[in-house]
């Protein structure tokens, strides 16, 4: 239709639309090249050379070919192995888990009976989360003695303190009517603990202990290489000889185990949501 | 006054049998485990006393010395933690694109790259670091190339997640301007998964430079090295120095980020 568009034309012209707004100033791409800068002096700082690695493909490719044939002779020991990080892992969590449970609502705002004791439980639990659990364990391996106990006291340590966190912040997210209601009857902080706050965080409390024992598996089988037990001291060793078959052996372990058990704890979680 | 006093809403008041089940499961399989943990409430509270023992040796003079040193290697984990993160940022931006249902262009390459991340990020970050310190030798190079690995999975999981639950109202409207795919994601979908994007790069971040200061155990770089050596040493006037930096840099970096999150989500 000619004469339409025409006309659309005509009163575009007379009407004279005013002045589109100023572009909003966009500071990404100045952002962009701070960032770039940065990273690139860092990488020459450290004096990363990346194109080494990539111009190294070719041996790189031929190093993990080294790990194509994983030898099991020594399974049934592997296997024994995983079953202690297993158990460290959720040695390390159980005690984690008490821990926690029973300093979270001191540390939480609208629980804790003082200000004073939320600010000091609160300092606490950063404390724990700050030290890096394979310095814990190599405190502990040097205070108590070689052996898993020392895994798990690291980790229930590190570990108290992110769970800890978590619980003190999903009780302060708690509907505050539900604490007033059981407040109204005349309970102690126990009693409010117990049957308001942990009943109203029970999904999600399971929800956090499923996910720090996922991540406490992870880091008990690496705890090994400070001797604290579990697998990675025999896949430390193993690579220190270059024993790529029996290192290849266990890693596969490792790496079936965790991912056995990220979705048997994924397929729990859905469950209980 | 009773403190447990519950009767749960199902039919007899008791918790289900899947519960108790489940809980006899993991009760069975502790005591079992009890002896392969080697656990023993003795030996530990025995422990106890040569645990004080040793944290007594932490009260010491620092070595003031060994200051400067312990500056240059906290700044190359902190330069680690920082290099690592904006690289995996860069791998697995578009990884997520590929890994999120609503922008991903095949489902067969949404489940690969589902499969693919969770296979990057199932092994942790030392075990990586030892393989490639046996492949490319000491030094931060393997830290690095280690923490991408782990975080490439972790961030390309995260991102998806984050750009799955962007509006659709928004993204519609871009597409019914003719935008095309590209020009759907560059405009719609990453500004509106930003904030959550950048929430999780804190995050990663916190984590990187965590995962840095212990690196150098398997001698990746980083102040971990330093650390393990002085414990080995006995060198208890380093030890207090580094324990103290490695405490307030995770200290800082973990309420900066906190800070940040809460001022952007």
């Amino acid at each position: 239709m000619p004469s339409n568009n025409m006309n659309l034309h005509l009163t575009h012209r007379s009407l004279r639309l005013p002045a589109l707004p100023p572009q909003p100033k966009s500071w990404i791409w100045l952002w962009l090249g701070i960032g770039t800068i940065t990273i690139s002096a860092m990488i020459w700082h450290l004096e990363l050379s990346f194109p080494t690695v990539l111009a190294g493909l070719g041996n790189i490719l031929e190093y993990l070919s080294r790990y194509a044939n994983p030898d099991f002779s020594d399974w049934l020991n592997y296997l024994i192995l995983m079953g202690q990080t297993l158990a460290i892992a959720l040695w390390g969590t159980l005690f984690a888990f008490i821990a926690s449970f029973l300093l979270a609502p001191l540390g939480a705002k609208n629980l804790s009976p003082h200000p004073a004791i939320y600010r000091l439980i609160r300092e606490l639990f950063n404390l724990m989360r700050a030290i890096p659990d394979l310095m814990l364990a190599l405190i502990f391996v040097s205070a108590i003695g070689l052996g898993p106990m020392a895994g798990i006291l690291a980790l229930a340590v590190h570990v108290s303190g992110f769970l800890g966190k978590f619980l003190a912040e999903s009780m302060e997210r708690v509907n505050p009517g539900i604490y007033e209601g059981i407040r109204c009857t005349g309970a102690n902080f126990p009693q409010t603990v117990m049957l308001a706050a942990v009943p109203s965080i029970l999904p999600e409390m399971a929800g956090y202990v499923l996910y720090v024992f996922d991540r406490n598996l992870r880091m008990a089988s690496i705890l090994g290489l400070v001797g604290a037990g579990g697998i990675g001291l025999a896949l430390h060793d193993n690579l220190r000889l270059f024993h790529y078959n029996e290192s290849s052996a266990l890693i596969l372990i490792m790496l079936v185990s965790i991912v056995a058990i990220d979705y048997l704890s994924a397929w729990a979680r859905r469950r209980i949501n | 006054m009773k403190v447990w006093n519950w009767r749960l809403p199902t039919r007899t008041g008791f918790p289900p049998w899947s519960w108790i089940l489940s809980l006899a499961i993991l009760l069975g399989f502790l005591i079992f485990t009890a002896f392969v943990v080697e656990f023993d409430l003795l030996r530990l509270l025995r422990s106890i006393s040569s645990l004080i023992n040793f944290l007594g040796y932490w009260v010491t003079t620092p070595d003031w010395d060994y200051f400067p040193q312990l500056v240059t290697k906290l700044w190359e984990t902190i330069e680690m933690g920082f290099v690592s993160t904006a690289i995996a940022i860069l791998f697995s931006l578009p990884l997520a694109i590929l890994a999120a249902q609503n922008t991903t262009p095949h489902p067969i390459l949404y489940h690969t790259t589902r499969n693919l991340l969770s296979l990057m990020r199932a092994l942790p970050d030392l075990v990586w670091a030892l393989v490639f310190v046996s492949a490319v030798g000491l030094g931060p190079l393997p830290g690095v190339m280690a923490l991408i690995f782990v975080t490439t999975g972790f961030l390309g999981k995260l991102f998806a997640e984050s750009i799955e639950v962007v509006d659709r109202q928004s993204v519609l409207g871009i597409t019914a301007t003719g935008a095309s795919k590209l020009q759907t994601l560059v405009f719609a979908v990453l500004p509106l998964a930003l904030p959550d994007l950048i929430g999780t790069i804190l995050y990663i971040l916190d984590h990187n430079v965590r995962s840095a200061t212990v690196l150098g155990l398997v001698g990746a770089g980083g102040i971990g090295y330093e650390l393990v050596m002085s414990m080995r040493l006995f060198n208890y006037g380093r030890l207090v120095l580094i324990g103290t930096a490695i405490y307030i840099i995770v200290t800082i970096l973990d309420r900066l980020s906190d800070k940040f999150r809460s001022r952007i989500i």
